[in-house]
């Protein structure tokens, strides 16, 4: 970029400046004092910046020690030692500074990649622990049968599936709500309050019509619900039974092969058609077979107490099997 | 040559002793950094060129990180740092380059 002489004639700042130290000072420099006559038009500050990148004081500096011979012994000396310091900083300084890019940088990472592990290692660990609890649940469920009579162990399959403690399978119907597309306004190019999106009281209306379509297991994005499920909202995401849920939101539902039928055709099908048209809320009920709805967490009872724990190791008996029903086992009620 | 020698025992000796910069001084460090490029690269121009002067090369060293240093302390405190340091940074990035250009002529005539 910057010119060789030639084209820089105007030598600007009086002159004085930048005559003498143009790469080398080839004869161009020469037209500065001898035409004053002629208009002259100083460079910009970033034109001489281009042209001049050397500090013109080396030029100064040069010119006096020519006008003035060398300097004495000993300032040269001392100044030589003034260099090297000055150079003994610089490095020092590109060191310090690639210390401190590069060590800064590990170190905001060291702390989320140890974050990152632990929750990794947790999750394992409830992992592990799941398959635990899944295990044991299916030995005891097993070893239940097996001192159940025949009748008995069925009643309890069934009065489970009921309650959501066990996965089931059937067919029914799946409602998927999905938040309407983020409002931009056209004007002010900022973004309005979405009036489109699944609320948790869209989701308690979906599920209380379903159970009252006739559906036996509901599940919200694979969490069952059951007697105790809650579905609210905190902040700007759905819990359900306190577990964030996002959009999409899938509702699946085993209930009557007519499942579909009724939710559409009830007034909460067309509350939900009409938020579609108007707020662009995406809404699909499908009839669908062979559905699978997980089990729920296990049901803890942290107040009341069974009242036939003295009476769980003799073999079951009707009366047994009514008063004790959330299976008041120690092993199964962690 | 001596100089050379001089920078990297500048840098080991910041390796070695892993100075800690005060948590204050640590936004200035880049822009630091950047003036003193701009000083070194001006001095090898000048050593190249046969005017190379000490006090000269001193003076531009500190008067460099010192000023680029408040340009941006001042920037910091009047909220328009990020610019200010990009204008410093663009204004010694162009000497770099061309006292860089004017090494490489001498060096390499091209």
């Amino acid at each position: 970029m910057s010119v060789l002489g030639g084209g820089g004639a105007p030598s600007g700042r009086g002159g004085s400046q930048d005559g003498g130290l143009r790469d080398g000072g080839p004869p161009g420099g020469g037209a500065g004092p001898d035409a004053p006559a002629q208009r002259r038009y100083t460079p910009d500050f970033v034109t001489d910046l281009f042209r001049n990148p050397l500090d013109p004081g080396y030029a100064e500096a040069a010119r006096r020690r020519a006008e003035r011979g060398e300097p004495s012994r000993r300032s040269r000396l001392s100044a030589r030692v003034a260099r090297t310091v000055v150079l003994v900083l610089a490095g020092g300084l590109l060191a310090v500074a690639y210390h401190q890019t590069v060590a800064s940088t590990p170190e905001s990472d060291q702390i989320q990649s140890s974050l990152v592990g632990d929750v990794r290692s947790r999750q394992a660990e409830t992992d592990a622990m799941q398959k635990q609890a899944d295990e044991l649940r299916d030995q005891v469920s097993k070893l239940r049968d097996d001192a159940l009579g025949d009748g008995d162990s069925g009643a309890l399959q069934t009065l489970e599936a009921m309650t959501g403690v066990i996965k089931v399978r059937g067919d029914g119907a799946v409602v998927r709500l999905t938040d309407a597309p983020p409002q931009i306004d056209p004007v002010s190019g900022q973004q309005t309050e979405n009036l489109g999106k699944v609320q948790d009281r869209d989701l308690q209306s979906v599920c209380n019509e379903l159970w009252r379509d006739g559906a036996e297991a509901i599940a919200i994005n694979g969490e069952r619900l059951t007697a105790t499920s809650t579905v609210r909202t905190a902040g700007e995401t759905i819990l359900v039974d306190f577990r964030p849920i996002t959009s999409p939101y899938q509702v699946v539902a085993i209930g009557p092969d007519d499942l579909q039928k009724r939710f559409d055709g009830s007034s909460t099908g067309e509350l939900f058609r009409e938020l579609a048209t108007d707020y662009h809320m995406q809404v699909s009920v499908k009839s669908q077979n062979d559905l699978t709805v997980a089990a729920a967490a296990d049901p803890q009872l942290h107040y009341a107490k069974p009242l036939t724990s003295a009476t769980a190791s003799t073999p079951s008996t009707a009366a047994n099997r009514t008063s004790g029903s959330p299976d008041p086992s120690p092993s199964g009620g962690r | 040559m001596f100089a050379v020698l001089a920078l990297i025992a500048g840098v080991a000796l910041g390796v070695v002793f892993e100075p800690s910069v005060p948590l204050a001084l640590q936004p200035y460090l880049p822009i630091a950094v950047v003036a003193a490029l701009d000083a070194v690269f001006g001095g090898i121009r000048a050593k190249l060129e046969g005017i190379f002067d000490d006090k000269q090369f001193v003076i531009s060293f500190v008067s460099n990180v010192l000023v680029a240093a408040l340009i941006v302390y001042l920037g910091d405190q009047l909220g328009v740092g990020s610019q200010l340091s990009t204008g410093v940074v663009v204004v010694l990035g162009v000497r770099i380059f061309g006292n860089v250009a004017g090494i490489r002529r001498r060096l390499f005539r091209a």
